[in-house]
């Protein structure tokens, strides 16, 4: 990204979160409190109004206490178990109406050792389990504190015997009302009111499903695996990320020439130019010419014309069909291999070159799984020889085929 | 338009490089269907060897056919009738009839009855062997394991895969008419051969589990009129009972990965909670403490996590805590209820019983709940249990009507091959034990 797009994005941010959170920032003007008219009284007025006001008249409205939060409960494990019962020796019980297993085992059954060594659970010392023996603790319930009524520092005028002031006065309601903050008015039914009907939009809900159809539901006669979908194939524009052999050998890492520049002997000015740019532009481009030129003359190219991309996916269709992952491990199926292999000029691949080249996402054995795969479709399904055009075998003479499982996995 | 011709020189030099060098290719499609193979009967050494040699090779053949990744061609299709196991392989008559896959083998019985087998395994289109041959000795008694042990070195050099044949099931065999059940602990071979009772049916009995060596196992047994937590002795079927507390019930245990403890539930007082055991010295520890139902736990194959079932959202759902109880997060977010979790001894999947609009159904998730693919459904799958290296899943299906009956069924992860366990009969709560050693 160039330095205009940076600013231009850092712009955008700005004003974007300006106008997001900008205005959230600033304070809301307060309400303007309504006006209304007053009455002015004298100070023995005022003294006589507050005298006999007894008590508060904001009476406490007991709130609905919060919730209390769930108290742990008090664990009612009992005491510790007592000192385990020794590790008995089993007894066999009676009555059995088989008899006792001998599970057999040859004495060599496996020439390879197996690694694992199973531990002797008997024997091994007792796990450190945490015994929550301390745990009846009984946890603390807390009381509910009593609610503190506010003191009551300046008692109002009392206009009016109501329990609550407000800026405007509301007449006491009928016993049975519930008091709330919004007034809903008591519907009342209209006789001569329109009655109008919402239209009604179709919907449906959205499409999905919850189970995948597995064999259970197929029914298939017998348990034996069929033949998969084959999946889209990949554009063939993605290559391995595994650089071939042959491809970091084409690219040679050519020393640059010597810049003409560097080399102009007209030393008439010994102070460098500061600005020598343009020039080194037209090198580079030069330069990157001289390269690929001189890249494309250093390997031998196939001679005659290339494969068309109808030949190359016959061979990819021709290939594919014998390339059978069914039996391969899941690790497997996650490696992708590079198989290289020489042809025959009528087609068929030379068994004995076939090669693993390279290999990524997987193990080195799981590479090897993959691989024979690989050198089982090539040989399988080329037996015959593959559909390759004879006047192109330059072209195709040795081939490097990169097996993609990516899609072929166990989903 | 220096920067032009700039891009204009690297694009030519990228062309001029894509067109040297070997053709390439990438094939991203294949096809998924068995593996074709040939076992031809395994070369018998000895006259007393003779019938031995066809049964191994017998066994070996259903294995590698049972999983669903072999086909195996039949000796009818054989060209080269017969192959001598020191004689070499004719490829190109196996290549003719599409072998991908050939094992030879060879028994041989001596006079004190120890029994011999040898065998080899070749890749027919590549022309070579895989691996190397291999010899195993044992009893007569113990030839099937023996054949198992054959197979599991085949499907892992195939596959890659770490092998299960070699491994054993426990399980609830059931007897009687369908509302007068009688049930006992089995334990079989995992293809349902070698079935032996590890308990009478005197009393109900559920949830049998295998230790993570094979053997001890866990059950509940309501011998007692409730449900209490025994663990057996495979080897001698000797037992105790677990002292989950007084006046408590507990059930659905299962082994913590280190074999020494294990967690399972208890109701006390109309709660149910999780609780794990250690089995050397009968101390407990609380995992849970909520006013729902905890149950059904699993440990993930680390021991550090727990997955198991709670009705706390309103319906039964799955949660995964820490090994050490804790706060739970929940996993399953999809319509219907969800029970029974297990964890694949990979680590990376759950399995569990799904219900929703009146069917069940087995599925897998990964351990975060995403990912969800229900493998069967039918009126009535539940009780997943994975093999050793975590590629099948067997559980119980059970029939409706008065004729129905639970069987044991297993299915490939991938929901393909799904099979009956007819040897076991009528069964149920399959749990499958470690790759024996």
């Amino acid at each position: 990204m160039t330095v205009g797009g940076y600013i231009s994005t850092a712009g955008h941010v700005g004003l974007i979160g300006y106008l997001l959170f900008g205005p959230g920032f600033a304070a809301e003007p307060l309400p303007m409190e309504e006006v209304q008219q007053v009455s002015v009284i004298s100070e023995a007025e005022f003294a006589a109004l507050l005298l006999p006001a007894p008590e508060p008249v904001a009476t406490p409205v007991a709130l609905a206490p919060a919730a209390p939060e769930p108290a742990p409960t008090p664990e009612p494990e009992p005491a510790p178990t007592p000192a385990a019962e020794p590790e008995p020796t089993p007894q066999a019980p009676e009555a059995l109406s088989e008899p006792a297993p001998a599970p057999e085992a040859p004495s060599e059954p496996v020439p390879e050792p197996e690694p694992e060594s199973p531990a002797e659970p008997a024997a091994a010392p007792p796990a450190p389990d945490p015994e929550p023996s301390g745990e009846p603790t009984i946890p603390l319930t807390p009381t509910a504190p009593a609610p503190i009524p506010e003191p009551i520092t300046d008692a109002p005028p009392a206009p009016s015997p109501a329990p609550r002031v407000a800026p405007e006065p509301v007449a006491t309601p009928e016993p049975d009302v519930e008091i709330a903050e919004e007034v809903t008015e008591a519907a009342t039914p209209v006789e001569d009111a329109e009655l109008v009907e919402e239209a009604e939009v179709d919907t449906a809900p959205e499409a999905a499903t919850t189970q995948s159809v597995t064999e259970a539901e197929i029914a298939t006669p017998s348990g034996a695996m069929t033949s998969s979908l084959r999946p889209r194939p990949r554009p063939p524009g993605l290559a391995l990320s595994t650089p071939a052999p042959t491809a970091t050998a084409a690219a040679p890492a050519e020393p640059t020439p010597a810049n003409p520049t560097a080399a102009d002997p007209t030393p008439a000015d010994p102070t460098p130019d500061p600005s020598p740019a343009p020039q080194n532009d037209a090198d580079d481009v030069a330069n990157a010419l001289a390269e690929a030129l001189a890249g494309a003359a250093s390997a031998p190219a196939p001679s005659g014309p290339p494969l068309t991309g109808g030949e190359r996916d016959a061979l990819r269709v021709a290939v594919s069909r014998c390339w059978n992952v069914g039996s391969l491990s899941t690790e497997a199926l996650g490696t992708t291999v590079v198989v290289g292999v020489e042809m025959a000029r009528d087609g068929t691949p030379l068994t004995n070159t076939i090669r693993l080249i390279g290999f990524e996402n997987g193990p080195e054995a799981a590479a090897a799984q993959a691989f024979a795969a690989a050198r089982r479709a090539i040989i399988r399904c080329g037996v015959s020889g593959f559909d390759l055009p004879a006047e192109k075998y330059d072209q195709w003479k040795e081939i490097e085929m990169t097996f993609n499982p990516e899609q072929m996995r166990i989903r | 338009m220096r920067l032009v011709l700039l891009v204009m020189a690297l694009c030519w030099a990228t062309l001029a490089a894509a067109q040297q060098g070997p053709l390439r290719i990438e094939i991203t499609e294949g096809v998924v269907e068995p593996l074709t193979f040939a076992v031809p009967t395994f070369e018998p050494e000895s006259p007393a060897a003779a019938e031995l040699a066809t049964q191994v090779t017998r066994v070996v053949a259903a294995d590698l056919s049972g999983t669903g990744l072999f086909r195996e061609i039949p000796a009818t299709s054989f060209i080269a009738q017969r192959t001598r196991f020191a004689s070499p392989v004719r490829f190109p008559d196996w290549r003719a009839i599409n072998a991908q896959a050939m094992v030879t083998g060879a028994v041989n019985v001596d006079g004190s009855g120890r029994v011999t087998v040898k065998f080899r395994v070749y890749d027919i289109f590549s022309g070579t062997e895989l691996g190397q041959g291999q010899q195993l000795t044992g009893t007569a008694a113990g030839w099937r394991r023996m054949a198992h042990k054959v197979a599991d070195q085949v499907y892992s050099r195939i596959t890659g895969e770490t092998p299960y044949f070699d491994s054993r099931v426990v399980f609830v065999s059931e007897s009687g008419p369908k509302g007068n059940r009688r049930q006992r602990i089995g334990i079989m071979d995992y293809d349902g051969a070698n079935i032996q009772f590890l308990t009478d049916d005197r009393s109900i009995v559920l949830n049998p589990r295998f230790s993570p060596t094979g053997d001890r196992i866990l059950y509940t047994s309501y011998e007692t009129g409730f449900p209490q937590i025994f663990v057996l002795d495979v080897a001698s079927v000797g037992r105790r009972s677990l002292d989950t507390g007084d006046g408590s019930m507990g059930f659905a245990p299962r082994f913590a990965p280190n074999g020494q403890t294990a967690v399972y539930s208890l109701e006390q007082g109309g709660n149910t909670d999780l609780y794990t055991i250690s089995l050397a010295n009968g101390s407990r520890t609380r995992l849970t403490s909520a006013p729902s139902i905890e149950t059904a736990p699993s440990f993930s194959p680390d021991g550090r996590q727990i997955v198991f079932e709670s009705d706390r959202s309103g319906t039964q759902q799955l949660y995964v805590m820490a090994a050490s109880g804790g706060e739970a997060r929940r996993i399953s977010f999809g319509e219907g209820r969800y029970s029974t979790p297990v964890w694949s001894p990979r680590g990376d999947l759950i399995a569990f019983t799904k219900q929703t609009k009146g069917r069940f159904a087995i599925g897998v998730m990964r351990v975060d709940g995403s990912e969800e693919r229900l493998l069967s459904a039918s009126p009535l799958d539940e009780g997943p249990t994975w093999s050793p290296n975590g590629r099948v899943i067997m559980f119980t299906r059970e029939t409706l009507g008065e004729n129905g009956a639970p069987s044991i069924y297993s299915v490939d992860i991938t929901g393909r091959n799904l099979r009956r366990l007819d040897r076991a009969g009528t069964a149920s709560d399959p749990a499958w034990g470690p790759l024996q050693p």
